[in-house]
């Protein structure tokens, strides 16, 4: 019971504090609103447009930001993610993340390492399911041998055999001490779990054995088929002007192949019905992941769920769940729901962890707050209280140049348009009720699917 | 302003060209609060944090986890903002509201839109001085650190190794205890002793408010005044715990179950940082040069020469007010047989021959990475508010936040092979981390 509700009872019984509080009005004797419309911190608006520049026929986004002398590149060649390797090469994108690094053009690859660092050029790659990624920053000074570096990733990998033995080795360490830990067994078996029969079902650095049946021949492969102009989106964000952003794209990626066929997967509809997926663990918690169907980013039930997701679950400490199940029963150090979207698969998912003692009060609690959400809907407060924290949150995404950069990849990604970041809040702003609780009433009316990683004890309680 | 004046003329003296690290200014409150205010004008952002000089050595014996079994209890209500109306107040204004407990700090900090930062100052001023939680509050936030523990701490593995290796190196010192507190220490805690440590340690003269974003002294040092002046100074007596001065050799060799390949670890203790002076910088460019990523000596020689490991890694810990650690670890590669004390001589042996690869060009060339890597600390105003927090409760001044870059650039060759030889001389710990037999590593 919150000090609030204690508050309004004893108001009630006793008459001078009833009378007393007349003003008072529940909550907090701060008026956080009253100090937001006075504050002198309050005209401060970002300004910053993102504009469209193309060179080579390739178009990328570019938010200019000259506080900091640093240029960030982020980069990903769509349908090129994991899932996308050839069925008996998994660990195939891993193992190319890591080898691109590894010797390029002049470079060998310690003098390649050695002159990253010294330049302060930050460059990597790593595959999602669905995209292979890529980022390059670096201080202004540095551009050019930014460049330099990769670019030689880019079109002239040494791969040597030596190295890919090597880093073929250490793959396997990884993915062995991956399911060291219970969260790596359940990323592994919810994949498995809820995608079977789907390439997203393989785990996503691969397994030992396929790892090591891997060759320089199919780096080269995939390298050839799925780094084109096709399938590249870039954004490019921090101390550099567009014309300069335009020969920065030729430099880096003029040179690639037009040509990528269109190789997207077939689309998985996620169902769910509560099924309970039980593997044993000897852990001292249970740690569980849920998943039902969510909805693509372009549809016009994504905004209405959005913010229905928030309240449920997306809020951090203040959201429905968090504050039965964490706050009020301490029954969890966190529990939590996000909308996911792959490109083949649209998910509303979450997860939490207790003890075996406390697994079974928790789920229950989780399914009954479900249920009340596609019954009910949200309140009109808490529809207000949403949109004022995305908007207000709306800022934190310009935190960091790197972080920009992959924004602006992302607005690409899910084609959101060049003025998105000027139209996103209103987006949130002009949500009717009736929209949030139809994609409410809609989205959780069917109860998700668990996956459970667990210790025996929950095993033999646990309700089919 | 005059310090920051004082801070030109001082570069200007000393004739170097290298601007100070962040623009950044210091001033006390008349209560005793310290303040740094980081200016980062990229967007209308602004991280707030405030470090208390208190954490879990601070904690009376057997009451283990109260540091931050109080930090969470924040969260839970003031005479003046009610149950949870804090996390909703702070969840409207878009703000990302945390906090963390260590050994030497317990700090709360949000990210918001500078728009909001007035609202920050006054929730937080609030806190310091006005909880008000109630039993039940206390028993709910108590089962609540208890799973954190379960989840952050022991559903980890490799958890009781890491526990035990603290607990050998630190001995009898609070400083070898989880900050979260052992179970049974939780399951123990009282009402009273938690709001007695609050109230003992929780006055302004006893925090350092770090504020980083597109905000500047002139228009903050008003705001900070009418939110933080008015709270009221009180006597805070806090005893950092005695270093630990034995100079003893220990190895410990732990198997646990789920731990699919074996690690390795040797950690050497070194005295705290006021006794290290700027040697402190000399062992920065030591664990840069053995293990700072690929291209670091024992990378070179162990994985890529040798083939005898998969991974290295080195570090030094001197964010700590008691005795600094530098450390090393390795990953040794198993494809041949593995056995523990064959693979200790190995990092030993590949120590030693570290000590003849340091040489001036290889200094040089670590201190061009070291200073190439510094803009990025300029660029997301929550690290410049994380590092500046920290340096300064940790006893550095500004000045040697500021100074950082030159203060690398002064090491000598010298220094860091006297740094390296000073470890053999020193207590130190050899840790073996092993797969159970019965499983094998196996999971599931």
């Amino acid at each position: 019971m919150s000090k609030c509700r204690r508050w309004l009872i004893l108001g009630a019984a006793v008459v001078i504090a009833a009378v007393a509080g007349i003003s008072y009005r529940c909550g907090s004797r701060i008026d956080t609103d009253a100090i937001l419309a006075h504050s002198v911190l309050k005209d401060k608006t970002f300004g910053v447009k993102v504009q469209q520049v193309e060179a080579d026929g390739i178009k990328a986004y570019l938010l200019e930001e000259h506080s900091n002398p640093i240029v960030a590149v982020s980069f990903m060649f769509d349908n090129a993610g994991s899932a996308y390797e050839p069925e008996n090469k998994q660990g195939l994108t891993a193992l190319l993340s890591e080898m691109l690094l590894n010797g390029a053009g002049e470079y060998e690859a310690l003098q390649f390492k050695d002159i990253g660092e010294e330049y302060g050029i930050k460059l990597g790659f790593g595959a999602s399911d669905d995209t292979f990624e890529g980022y390059l920053q670096m201080p202004k000074d540095n551009l050019n041998m930014g460049v330099k570096l990769l670019t030689a990733a880019l079109y002239r990998p040494h791969f040597t055999l030596d190295y890919i033995a090597l880093v073929k080795k250490q793959l396997q360490t990884a993915i062995r001490n991956h399911t060291e830990r219970p969260e790596g067994v359940l990323a592994d078996k919810f994949s498995e779990l809820i995608f079977a029969g789907h390439p997203y079902a393989r785990p996503a650095i691969g397994k030992p054995e396929t790892v090591a049946g891997l060759n320089r021949g199919d780096l080269l492969n995939f390298m050839r088929t799925h780094f084109t102009k096709g399938n590249l989106i870039i954004g490019i964000a921090g101390d550099i002007n567009a014309a300069e952003a335009e020969q920065l794209i030729r430099d880096l990626f003029g040179h690639l192949p037009q040509q990528f066929a269109d190789n997207t997967l077939e689309e998985y509809k996620i169902s769910s019905s509560g099924a309970m997926h039980y593997v044993e663990r000897a852990a001292p918690q249970a740690i569980t992941a849920f998943i039902t169907r969510g909805t693509h980013r372009n549809s016009k039930d994504f905004y209405p769920l959005y913010v229905a997701n928030h309240i449920f679950g997306g809020a951090g400490l203040s959201s429905r769940i968090s504050k039965v199940i964490r706050e009020e029963n301490g029954l969890t150090y966190g529990i939590y729901t996000y909308l996911s979207n792959k490109k083949s698969a649209v998910m509303l998912a979450g997860g939490y962890a207790s003890t075996p003692e406390n697994f079974a009060k928790a789920h229950s609690l989780l399914l009954e707050q479900w249920q009340q959400m596609a019954q009910k809907g949200v309140s009109k407060e808490e529809l207000q209280q949403a949109k004022d924290a995305l908007i207000a949150a709306h800022n934190l995404r310009f935190a960091s140049t790197g972080g920009i950069a992959d924004m602006l990849v992302a607005m690409q990604q899910y084609n959101l348009g060049a003025d998105f970041l000027e139209k996103r809040n209103d987006y949130i702003r002009n949500l009717t009720l009736d929209e949030v609780n139809a994609a409410a009433a809609k989205y959780y009316a069917a109860t998700p699917d668990f996956v459970i990683i667990g210790a025996p004890t929950v095993t033999e309680k646990g309700e089919k | 302003m005059n310090k920051f004046l004082f801070l030109l003329l001082l570069f200007m003296l000393a004739g170097t060209a290298d601007a100070a690290m962040f623009k950044a200014e210091e001033f006390t409150l008349d209560n005793g609060l310290r303040v740094v205010v980081a200016e980062n004008h990229k967007a209308p952002l602004v991280k707030h944090m405030m470090w208390y000089q208190v954490g879990a050595v601070d904690e009376f014996r057997g009451r283990g986890g109260s540091a931050h079994l109080l930090e969470h209890l924040l969260f839970r209500g003031t005479k003046k903002v009610s149950g949870e109306e804090f996390n909703r107040i702070m969840e409207k204004n878009g703000a990302e509201s945390n906090a963390f407990t260590s050994y030497d700090v317990t700090v709360y900090h949000q990210f918001a839109d500078v728009s909001r930062l007035e609202i920050l100052m006054a929730l937080e001023a609030d806190r310091m001085q006005n909880l008000n939680i109630s039993e039940e509050d206390f028993e709910a936030e108590r089962k609540i650190v208890f799973q954190e523990r379960k989840q952050v701490v022991e559903n980890n593995p490799a958890s009781p190794f890491g526990e035990r290796v603290r607990q050998m190196m630190w001995g009898t010192s609070p400083y070898g205890q989880p900050v979260t507190g052992l179970p049974e220490e939780i399951t123990a805690l009282k009402y009273t002793d938690t709001l007695d440590f609050y109230h003992k340690y929780y006055a302004p003269n006893n925090a350092i408010l770090v504020i980083s974003g597109d905000v500047d002294t002139k228009t903050l040092r008003p705001l900070i005044e009418k939110y933080y002046g008015g709270l009221e100074k009180r006597p805070v007596e806090r005893e950092v715990p005695a270093p630990q001065n034995e100079k003893i050799h220990q190895s410990l060799q732990m198997s646990l179950p789920h731990i699919a390949t074996p690690r390795i670890a040797r950690a050497f203790m070194l005295p705290p940082r006021e006794q290290m002076q700027d040697m402190i910088y000399a062992y920065d460019i030591l664990a840069e040069f053995l293990g700072g990523g690929e291209t670091a000596e024992l990378y070179r020689d162990l994985v890529l020469r040798k083939r005898l490991a998969v991974g290295v890694s080195a570090g030094y810990n001197y964010m700590t007010r008691s005795n600094t650690v530098f450390r090393v670890s390795m990953v040794p590669d198993t494809d041949k047989g593995f056995a523990p004390e064959a693979a200790v001589q190995t990092l030993n042996a590949a120590m030693e021959r570290a000590k003849r690869a340091l040489t001036a060009e290889r200094l040089a060339q670590i201190k061009r990475k070291i200073s190439a890597n510094l803009v990025y600390l300029k660029d997301n105003p929550q690290t410049a508010a994380n590092w500046i927090g920290y340096m300064l409760s940790m006893g550095f001044s500004l000045d040697d936040v500021q100074n950082y870059e030159d203060k690398i650039k002064a090491v000598t060759l010298a220094d860091v092979k006297q740094a390296f030889a000073a470890l053999s001389e020193t207590a130190d710990m050899t840790a073996i981390l092993l797969p159970q037999q019965d499983d094998g590593g196996k999971n599931e």
